[in-house]
């Protein structure tokens, strides 16, 4: 979903870039240069075509997306749980590894 | 007269009065009422005839639009009105206050007077100016004059224009009725004069240049824009990727209205989860369930907490709070606060680390909402009045509760920050130093509180800790989403006879059965490590309140080999002794039962089959008979072997509870007798050697009772399996029967 509101952004300001070259070229002093504003055009529909369909792509998602729906605070918790008994259980290992190292060094 | 141009140009602006007021004529032709508005005089096409076509709108439309401007075509020149919007009554000035002044009211006729004044004739007054002049010349001598001085013609053109001068006027009129009338006036058919080229070509080039003036213009303001946008975009882009980052774990929602003033578009997470329909304890959202997303000073998504906002739920065991604060020391604490994160996370660069730092503060707000829900449903339950909890303190974040077995603890909700002060010695909360035990406050060392605490038995109190948080949540949280009856409520239910399910009494019985068990655990190794023959094997019971644990008693290989050496040289025994004996210590709450192999089934020994199935003896006991029953299992377990052995080799013997009695020659007995003491720091089963020519009746084999050694009695010692067994073999040499 960043993809689109980047791109879609990206595009916009492509989009104005255009306008904003082919309003020069249409001012310039000796005349708009055809090709160059024909490019600007084609590529500025194009350009508008993509954006309009990556909104309706991200409208259409969003009608199906329900919020919310599958919350997982709840198992969060269970596993925020889970991690503090790693952490004991680890910490237990180690009391148990320096033991034996102590053992292993007072032979 | 002669209705010519001005030679003045048009006259906007003021007007300019020049009528002359003792003209009364045209008043009366003039309408009752008069809107303002100017007639300005525009001399463009001095040559042109008048063109004038006044078109009445039709009444239907919406009358009040006017043009503004009106092009008619006199004889001699355009008169363009402008028709003023405004309305009738304006205003002199207006006051700071707002009061309006209007001109003071005028007499009716007066305000016609005026609005005919505001009636620009001047080049009408100007062309009558020669004309009256030379009227005033003399009005005989004027007409004279003109009638000597022209033609007859001029006489004619003379009346020609009056008479359009007529027509004008009544167009005027006309245009003054309508425009009285509220009705819409319109010009049709304005044919405008056809132009000159060199008009044409210059209204061409000015509109070109404004053109390409406008073009200009929107080229560079799209350019402007799209750099704006594209920096906007990249600072936006920053702020709601990370919160899209974000919401892939956590609910982001947004205030619809009432969003703040300072561009903080409304953004929060919600981290409250509320799913407790049924049961009584209703949970409030607490006050830290919505966090408020906001901007940092680079744009970047940021979450401000107020310091020490999160607390967390903490257990502990009363009087060993010193012990508890030294192993704190060591506890790893990989939390995040929000006092330090501000700070890094303007100094991060990278989004990843602020998105990550965001993201366990989240995590740390949800967790203290959690341990601040657990919490409440502690203090709810305790306060309820139930079997094995009993309250002895309450404040506010703290309860403290005594249970069973002696132990005293407390559950308390305390600012995370406060588990990183290890405070060594001096008890920086009041409220938790209460009655402390002085026993426990021995001194300032460490090891020795340990040991204190060990040899009461207590646990560790951060497995109860994780014990009670899981309890809840398992209990609370994932009952009510699953709908299904978890582990731990069958465990609950099983253990009580009611229906009301009260984890607190689940926990606290827990509690009370680790202590216990522990003691029991510790006297199981006291034994164990006394009699080298038997092992201690702890079994998993998969239940908070039931432990077990096994001593079992393996016959060593030699002896096995042995054995069997011995036996495929003997007779067809098909023997099969038990090689493994077992005695089971199962605790359930606070009561402990031992189970074990017991005597032999007789008609098993008659059948001399191999199956011999031996009753379970099964016992209860308490923690002091405990070591006593067990060592007297042990050994009638020792004595059950020998004397399978010695049958499997043919020695003639007899068995009773703890003595093993020989037939010798000559009618001699020779018993074997063990002798369990749990006091004896050598050996708990010592074995005693007995003999009993039948002379003396009175000594009977008392196994408890060691009167010492005598001619008949015998110290053996604390034998081991082999040396019993090779004294067995001692045997079989000498009852050679």
């Amino acid at each position: 979903m960043q993809n689109y509101f980047f791109v879609v952004s990206q595009r916009i300001v492509r989009v104005l870039e255009l306008a904003g070259g082919v309003m020069d070229e249409m001012a310039s002093q000796s005349g708009p240069r055809k090709e160059i504003a024909n490019n600007h055009c084609s590529e500025f529909m194009q350009l508008i075509k993509d954006i309009q369909f990556a909104l309706r792509e991200e409208i259409k998602s969003a009608c199906e997306y329900r919020p919310f729906e599958k919350c997982d605070y709840v198992p969060r918790i269970s596993n925020e749980i889970c991690y503090k008994k790693l952490e004991y259980v680890i910490a237990q290992l180690d009391e148990m590894k320096q033991t034996m190292e102590g053992y292993r060094n007072a032979a | 007269m002669s209705l010519k141009p001005a030679a003045s140009p048009a006259r906007p602006g003021p007007i300019i009065n020049r009528f002359q007021p003792k003209q009364t004529q045209p008043k009366s032709q003039f309408p009752k009422k008069k809107p303002n508005f100017f007639v300005q005089n525009h001399r463009l096409f001095p040559d042109r005839p008048p063109n004038i076509s006044v078109q009445r709108r039709q009444p239907l439309e919406v009358p009040i639009h006017i043009p503004p401007e009106i092009l008619i075509r006199t004889m001699d020149g355009n008169l363009k009105i402008s028709i003023d919007k405004l309305p009738i009554k304006r205003l002199d000035a207006i006051e700071e206050n707002g009061s309006e002044r209007f001109p003071s009211d005028v007499d009716y006729d007066e305000n016609r007077l005026n609005l005919i004044r505001r009636i620009d004739f001047g080049w009408a007054v100007e062309r009558e100016d020669p004309s009256k002049k030379q009227k005033s010349e003399g009005t005989t001598t004027s007409k004279d004059s003109k009638t000597t001085n022209q033609k007859p013609g001029q006489w004619q053109s003379l009346v020609e224009n009056l008479q359009l001068a007529r027509q004008e006027l009544s167009v005027i009129i006309d245009l003054i009725n309508t425009v009285e009338a509220n009705d819409a006036v319109t010009v049709a058919g304005m044919t405008r004069p056809k132009q000159l080229p060199n008009e044409i070509l210059s209204d061409l080039a000015v509109s070109t240049a404004t053109k390409l003036q406008c073009f200009r213009h929107l080229g560079k303001y799209f350019k402007q824009s799209a750099t704006a946008l594209e920096q906007q975009v990249a600072r936006e882009a920053r702020f709601y990727g990370a919160l899209i980052r974000l919401q892939h774990n956590w609910k982001v929602k947004r205030h619809r209205f009432g969003a703040s003033a300072s561009g903080n578009k409304g953004f929060y997470i919600d981290l409250f989860y509320n799913t407790l329909n049924d049961t009584s304890a209703s949970l409030r959202p607490s006050s830290m369930s919505t966090i408020p997303i906001e901007h940092d000073t680079a744009g970047m998504l940021a979450v401000n907490l107020p310091p020490n906002s999160c607390r967390s739920l903490r257990f502990e065991f009363l009087g060993s709070h010193f012990a508890n604060n030294m192993r704190r020391a060591g506890e790893t604490n990989t939390r995040a606060l929000s006092e330090d994160s501000t700070e890094t996370m303007k100094e991060h660069a990278n989004d990843d680390e602020c998105v990550r730092e965001t993201h366990s503060l989240l995590r740390e707000v949800h967790r203290a909402i959690f341990d601040e829900q657990v919490f409440e449903l502690i203090s709810c339950e305790a306060c309820n009045s139930s079997l094995s909890v009993n309250l002895t303190g309450i404040q506010e974040n703290y309860l403290s509760l005594s249970i069973n077995q002696g132990a005293s603890v407390s559950i308390s909700l305390l600012p995370s920050s406060q588990d990183n002060k290890t405070d060594c010695g001096a008890g920086t909360n009041s409220s938790e130093t209460e009655t402390l035990p002085s026993e426990l406050l021995d001194g300032s060392k460490f090891g020795e509180g340990k040991d204190n605490v060990k040899k009461l038995g207590f646990p560790n109190r951060i497995s109860f800790e994780i014990y009670l948080q899981q309890l809840f949540n398992e209990y609370v949280f994932v009952k009510v989403k699953n709908k299904t009856t978890s582990s731990v409520r069958s465990q609950i239910s099983g253990q009580q006879s009611k229906d009301n399910l009260n984890i607190l009494d689940h926990f606290c019985m827990s509690l009370a059965h680790r202590i216990f068990s522990n003691k029991v655990l510790s006297e199981l190794e006291y034994l164990v490590c006394r009699t080298p023959y038997v092992q201690l094997i702890s079994h998993h019971t998969w239940h908070s309140r039931t432990s077990s644990w096994t001593l079992s008693m393996k016959v060593p290989q030699s002896i096995l080999h042995a054995g069997s050496q011995i036996q495929s040289s003997g007779a067809n025994n098909v023997k099969n002794v038990n090689s493994q004996f077992w005695t089971k210590v199962v605790v359930i709450d606070e009561s402990i039962s031992v189970q074990g192999e017991g005597n032999p089934n007789v008609v098993g020994l008659f059948n001399g089959k191999p199956e011999i199935t031996s009753p379970i003896n099964r016992y209860e006991c308490d923690l002091a008979d405990l070591p006593i029953i067990l060592l007297q299992q042990v050994a009638s377990q020792v004595i059950q072997w020998l004397h399978e052995e010695a049958l499997s080799l043919g020695i003639k013997v007899n068995r009773d509870f703890l003595s093993l009695a020989f037939e010798l020659d000559h009618g001699e007995i020779a018993s074997l007798v063990a002798h369990v003491d749990p006091e004896d720091t050598i050996g708990c089963i010592s074995w005693w050697l007995m003999i009993d020519d039948g002379l003396t009746e009175d000594l009977k084999l008392h196994p408890g009772l060691s009167i010492g050694e005598s001619e008949s009695r015998k110290f053996l010692g604390h034998l081991s399996l082999n040396v019993l067994y090779s004294t067995l073999l001692d045997f079989v040499n000498l009852c050679s029967c």
